[in-house]
């Protein structure tokens, strides 16, 4: 094998064809060698370098493939076409089911009448809303939905009914042939509607009903010196409109339901949260948890939008149960955009504030997301939208309203970046704006008010590693910032954006039972060696069977095709909570990592009792178990192995991952928390053709703190990944409605992903941060890398053309309209006479280059010390660092109810606050 | 999606497929011609307008072929692209339509034949139901036009093919056949104002090939498309400007066809006949971007809004004519 072959971990040709692995042989050699030290820690002895400290994991490292380029374990079945996907499910007997969906915006059903489609030949099963009446949803807070139409349907696409039938075009018929009587309902689909009070609230949420509106969530958050707003110098004000987008994974949503001979239900759907649809079926149907097996399929794609339980996965099951058949049901992608969950469409208001110093005295921001028709994951959005920018900036006060409302439209839901996307573009746009008006460079007004590691954010959450300051220098120095920024001529553009993202949440969607762990990690070793390895972590095409795998590999020295990975099915995989809030790599590799610890820690053992070594001084390489100060005295794997199994056969282990508690204690102090959090920089280069107004990004430079990169070959995939899906959202993704409140869009010629001829070169820079709690230091790299290319995008048309745009997708004729009145303005007959944007330097500029050097050393010192002293949110303002500043002065308090005074003239979303619950009016049962 | 399920016939000469179109039409039983079925089928399964009989011409293969000046109407759109002998306008336009996928199976006849497009129409049967329909695919019950309503008497889904102007442009000439015996006409009066009629094809009759006239191959011109994506999307607007030169290579004549812009595309003779050829070309190229702008007519079914396409008109021609001078230049 070449030395590049050895590289690329996991690789394997054709069966028999290629030197598989023996495993006992000791690895490529029969005695022992002393490890290979270019991958052994500094911290341990070896060679690799280790310029952010040393890690808890460094003594489990091998050598062996964290941090080597490993394609993913499952990549082979999808390109020879052996995954099998949900729609890929053929099962002996198998029927066809069809959901009737309705064609009415709003409306109260009044009869359904199903005779026609009975007497159909070929039909086997009908179910209608009374066949389930119980309500479920991914949130327990707010159960709102149905299997199918209880009363309402509150969407075109809603589901009324389901059938059954031998064959697909006997299913669509009766289908068709199903009569539903209804009473038409006033339907919404202006956001803004959903604020006011209505006859007929899409949801009744009884005594907690807010007034009789349509608002299902709304927030209210003050932190810091709001009064010390009064001192900025300059301020940004903008009002942004966010269409609403979805996933546009691949795979549309397909589900087979079989109930087996003895009664148990087996459920096959391409997942990202196979546990929740295991609790909400069980609910759904009254049968115990434990009669249930769900079986996750391959994913085509999820990106959030596959992660709420959903009213198909219970159709299923329901006419499966009745007719004793199994059945599956395979979305037409119309029926993808009806489901939708995508990304929710908002209007946010942001106004940032800087003071004579260029610091951030203040954001104020206003969020109205609009909902759709159902709850979803709406709860955690509306905090999501404020609270997932109040880093990775020191800021001096912080001021949310944010609101989700209902209206009769597909469910918007969690989507990669869920609910950080649309703020942070705003934030980052207002930063540039604000380092336009105070004469600064923008990267440089980032670089002096950022938070050092190891602190504190003004809403209490925990940082913990920080490379947002060396992405935005490796950046700067690779797009060539410098020479570029505002120097380019007319319709030529450079801008930069941050992201910072959640590595997981804190909190649990269901935190029954009490202390259960967020993932749990199960390993399984026989007498053959090989490592089977069983998790619920769901691999939705991100690759975390590949880094469960790689972590156990690592820990007990073996090479990749040893290792199995058994994680489809709940009635083996321990529970695991899903792929959502990018918590998989850090919560399941740490369980997988405490797993193979006690593995290795037996083998240890076996090998010290048949060595007589010392166990601490024994460590493991490459298929062997030996001395660290002299490799001669060692054992094969498969030695030690056979010599820890006497008695006893297969060694098993179970590991387990829970976060630590942390956060402050106001209502809404768990919504944002992680374990730890991402950071990233990114530049993007623009052409902008100012006589159509198109945009052709040119490149981007994407620098991502992922704390430590155990795939590099996974987290470039996913930064390349994250910009085009966010590069959609900029440029031309919509879920676009037209007058009568329509989707005109729902299919993929209409709906505009971008294609690779709008694809930029993206140079994906991985910047490694080295986090504590993380495995072998290594945070999210899945969701947080979106961020920043939406900002980016934006600030470099500005930069190429002197126009900002407060709405997305910037489709051309938005810019052309913008670039248009420009010109009336400043009396330009032609775009092509438009002066493009120039930075003339402050002395604020000195300052701010002054503060972000002292910081930089700051940082440094602070990302060594192994016990850094406390550092809040508010040090930079005089403040003390060590002390959280709401105990010391009065003004920092944190506010979650609204005041007299706010309520007088309260921003678009915080007038959802003018309502009164039913419980306070002494209504409602 | 599923398509509805049609008899197909699959004759083997134009003899046998006009006779079968005349007997099904005989017996009063609709059917669709489908040559590469890229857009036709998409609208079966959507279940606009579908008929229980499709005669395929895949196997007619004396209206297939390609040169200089003959192109056969089931000439693969790819092909056209690749044909060293096809005037670049031509290729230039083909090579802009969809994606490659969809060129390998598209054919010439059927991209001149193209269904007119609306966001009102083209939706699955259950979308178009929660609309009540529209005038185009009413399913029976006589609805209105979604686009502009109170009317019920034009429809203006938009044409959208890209090869129409450049071939009018070149002046070109397309011969149809049917039973009845076989016609020609300048391609420009083949296209007949309405989103459902379209053209002047009577039932039974189709396109068999398109003539170029030998002129054409001195003819230097420039195809503009305005669309969101570089690929797939059909285009919002698209203008072909042509100039003739004789043989010395002075300017002898100048045309211009749009579309994508209304229900048909047209031919814009009367606008570039004002053109001064003599004056200054940019200047020029401004003054016709704004009178085309004042002749289209968009509406509100199309990705784009109306007002920007209608601004874009503009842009598209001035460009049109600037890249047909720079190469006229550089020929």
């Amino acid at each position: 094998m070449s030395k590049d072959k050895k590289e690329m971990v996991g690789y394997r040709q054709q069966p028999g064809k290629l030197d598989f692995t023996r495993p006992g042989s000791g690895g490529s050699s029969p005695i022992s060698e002393k490890r290979g030290s270019a991958r052994i820690p500094e911290s341990q002895g070896g060679e690799l370098p280790q310029p952010w400290g040393p890690h808890r994991h460094d003594g489990l490292v091998t050598g062996r493939v964290i941090g080597k380029r490993t394609p993913l374990i499952d990549s082979k079945w999808k390109v020879t076409g052996q995954a099998v996907y949900g729609d890929d499910v053929r099962l002996p007997g198998e029927i066809i089911g069809r959901l009737v969906r309705t064609d009415r915006h709003y409306a109260r059903v009044l009869s359904i009448d199903a005779s026609e489609a009975e007497s159909l030949p070929g039909v086997l099963g009908i179910a209608t809303g009374e066949d389930a009446p119980h309500a479920f949803g991914v949130l327990p807070v707010t159960k709102d939905e149905h299997a199918m139409a209880v009363e309402k349907v509150r969407h075109i696409g809603d589901i009324v009914a389901c059938v059954a039938a031998e064959d697909e075009d006997t299913a669509r018929l009766a289908a068709n042939s199903i009569r539903i009587e209804y009473e038409n309902l006033d339907p919404i689909f202006d956001i803004k509607d959903g604020l006011k009070d209505s006859d007929n609230p899409i949801h009744d949420r009884g005594r907690y009903h807010i007034g009789e509106s349509n608002v299902q969530k709304r927030v209210f958050q003050k932190f810091g010196r709001i009064q010390s707003i009064g001192d900025s110098i300059a301020s940004h004000e903008s009002s942004w409109t966010f269409k609403g987008v979805n996933h546009g994974f691949t795979e549309p949503h397909a589900v087979v339901a079989h109930w087996d001979p003895r009664g148990r239900l087996t459920l096959y759907t391409p997942q990202q949260v196979p546990h929740y649809v295991h609790r909400a079926l069980a609910d759904v149907l009254e049968i115990p948890m434990h009669q249930i097996n769900v079986y996750r399929t391959f994913v085509g794609g999820g990106f959030g939008g596959k992660s709420d339980p959903f009213p198909h996965e219970m159709c299923a099951a329901i006419l499966a149960r009745k007719t004793g058949r199994p059945v599956r049901i395979t979305f037409d992608r119309e029926e993808v955009f009806w489901t939708n969950r995508g990304r929710h469409p908002s209007k946010i208001s942001m106004a940032i504030h800087a003071d004579d110093e260029g610091r951030f005295s203040g954001i104020e921001t206003d969020a109205l997301i609009d909902g759709g028709g159902f709850a979803s994951f709406g709860h955690v959005t509306t905090y999501y939208n404020g609270v997932l920018h109040t880093a990775p900036y020191e800021i001096g006060a912080f001021h949310y309203t944010g609101a989700r409302v209902w209206t009769n439209k597909p469910a918007s839901g969690a989507m990669r970046g869920h609910g950080a996307v649309n703020s942070r573009c705003a934030v980052e746009v207002g930063i540039d704006d604000i380092s336009e008006k105070l004469g600064v460079d923008p990267i440089d007004l980032r670089l002096a008010n950022l938070l050092p590691p190891n602190s504190a954010t003004i809403t209490g959450f925990r940082i913990t590693s920080m490379g947002m300051r060396e992405c935005l220098e490796r950046v700067r120095t690779e797009s060539g910032w410098d020479e570029k920024f505002r120097k380019m001529p007319l319709g030529k553009g450079i801008g930069v954006g941050c992201g910072f993202f959640i590595s997981g949440s804190g909190l649990p969607i269901h935190w029954d039972p009490n202390k259960f762990p967020h993932a749990t990690v199960h390993l399984k070793i026989d007498m053959d060696g090989g490592v089977t390895i069983h998790t619920g972590a769901a691999d939705i095409g991100q690759g975390s069977d590949t880094v469960v795998a790689q972590s156990v590999a690592e820990v007990l020295g073996l090479p990749m095709d040893m290792i199995r990975i058994r994680s489809r099915e709940s009635d083996t995989s321990p529970v695991d909570l899903g792929s959502y809030s990018s918590r998989v790599t850090f919560m399941n590799a740490n369980a997988a990592v405490s797993a193979a610890m006690q593995i290795r820690s037996e083998l240890i053992k076996a090998a010290s009792e048949i060595t007589g070594a010392d166990e601490k001084r024994i460590v493991i390489g490459d298929r062997r178990v030996f001395s660290k100060d002299d490799p001669s005295i060692g054992i094969s794997y498969l030695e030690a192995l056979h010599k820890a199994q006497e008695d006893r056969g297969a060694l098993v282990a179970s590991g387990s991952y829970r976060t630590p508690p942390m956060g402050k204690m106001h209502k809404g102090a768990a919504a944002g928390l992680a374990p730890a959090y991402s950071f990233s920089a990114y530049v993007a280069e623009v052409d902008v053709d100012v006589e159509t107004g198109k945009i052709k990004v040119e490149k981007v430079w994407a620098a991502h703190d992922c704390g430590k990169a155990l795939n590099p070959l996974s987290v470039e995939g996913q930064i390349i990944g994250s910009c085009h899906m966010g590069l959609g959202q900029v440029i031309s993704e919509e879920m676009r409605y037209g007058r009568t409140g329509n989707l005109l869009n729902p299919d993929l010629l209409g709906y505009k992903i971008p294609t690779v001829h709008e694809m930029p070169e993206v140079v994906p820079i991985i910047v490694e941060s080295n986090d504590p709690e993380g495995p072998f230091g290594a945070k999210e790299a899945g969701e947080g890398p979106l961020l920043p290319i939406l900002p980016a995008v934006c600030n470099a048309v500005y930069d190429a053309i002197g126009v900002r745009i407060q709405e997305l997708p910037m489709t051309p004729d938005k810019i052309y309209r913008a670039v248009e009145s420009t010109c009336r303005k400043g009396g330009f007959e032609s775009p092509l006479d438009l002066p493009s944007p120039r930075l003339d330097q402050t002395p604020l500029s000195k300052i701010l280059k002054e503060r972000g050097a002292r910081h930089s050393i700051r940082d440094r010192e602070r990302r060594l010390k192994s016990e850094p002293e406390a550092y809040h949110n508010g040090a930079l303002f005089g403040n003390d660092p060590e002390i959280p500043p709401e105990e010391l002065d009065p003004d920092w308090q944190v506010q979650v109810l609204p005041d007299e005074e706010y309520l007088e003239a309260p921003g678009l979303a915080g007038s959802a606050w003018l309502h009164t619950e039913r419980r306070h009016r002494g209504e409602g049962a | 999606m599923r398509t509805p399920a049609f008899n197909i016939h699959t004759p083997s000469t134009l003899d046998e497929a006009v006779e079968t179109a005349r007997k099904l039409a005989d017996k009063e039983m609709e059917f669709d011609w489908i040559s590469g079925g890229t857009d036709l089928i998409p609208n079966y399964k959507w279940g606009i307008n579908p008929k229980s009989n499709v005669i395929s011409l895949a196997a007619v293969e004396e209206i297939g072929g390609i040169s200089a000046f003959r192109i056969g109407a089931m000439a693969r759109l790819q092909d056209i692209v690749e044909s060293v002998e096809v005037h670049p306008l031509i290729s230039e336009a083909a090579a802009s339509v969809a994606s490659i996928m969809i060129r390998r199976s598209g054919t010439l006849g059927g991209n001149l034949c193209l269904d007119t497009r609306c966001f009102w129409l083209n939706q699955s049967e259950t979308w178009r139901r929660s609309i009540d329909y529209c005038h185009k695919c009413d399913e029976g019950t006589g609805a209105d036009c979604r686009v502009i309503p109170n009317q019920n008497e034009l429809c203006v889904a938009t044409y959208q093919g890209d090869l129409a102007p450049a071939l009018i442009c070149l002046g070109a000439v397309v011969h149809l056949a049917s039973s009845t015996g076989r016609r020609e006409m300048p391609l420009e009066q083949f296209f007949q104002e309405d989103g459902i009629t379209r053209n002047v094809l009577k039932n039974g009759e189709i396109i068999t090939h398109v003539e170029l006239p030998e002129s054409s191959s001195s003819v230097v011109g420039s195809y503009q498309k305005l669309r969101q994506r570089e690929a797939w999307d059909f285009p919002e607007g698209g203008v072909a400007f042509a100039v003739h030169l004789d043989e010395k290579g002075n300017i002898s004549g100048l045309n211009m066809a749009s579309t994508g812009f209304e229900s048909i595309p047209r031919s814009h003779k009367d606008l570039v006949d004002s053109i001064d050829t003599g004056a200054e070309w940019g200047l020029e190229a401004k003054r016709l971007g704004v009178e085309l702008k004042r002749t289209v007519r968009p509406v509100l079914n199309t990705w784009f809004p109306p007002s920007y396409r209608k601004k874009m008109a503009s842009v598209l021609a001035k460009r049109a004519m600037e890249e047909a001078a720079k190469r006229v230049t550089s020929a």
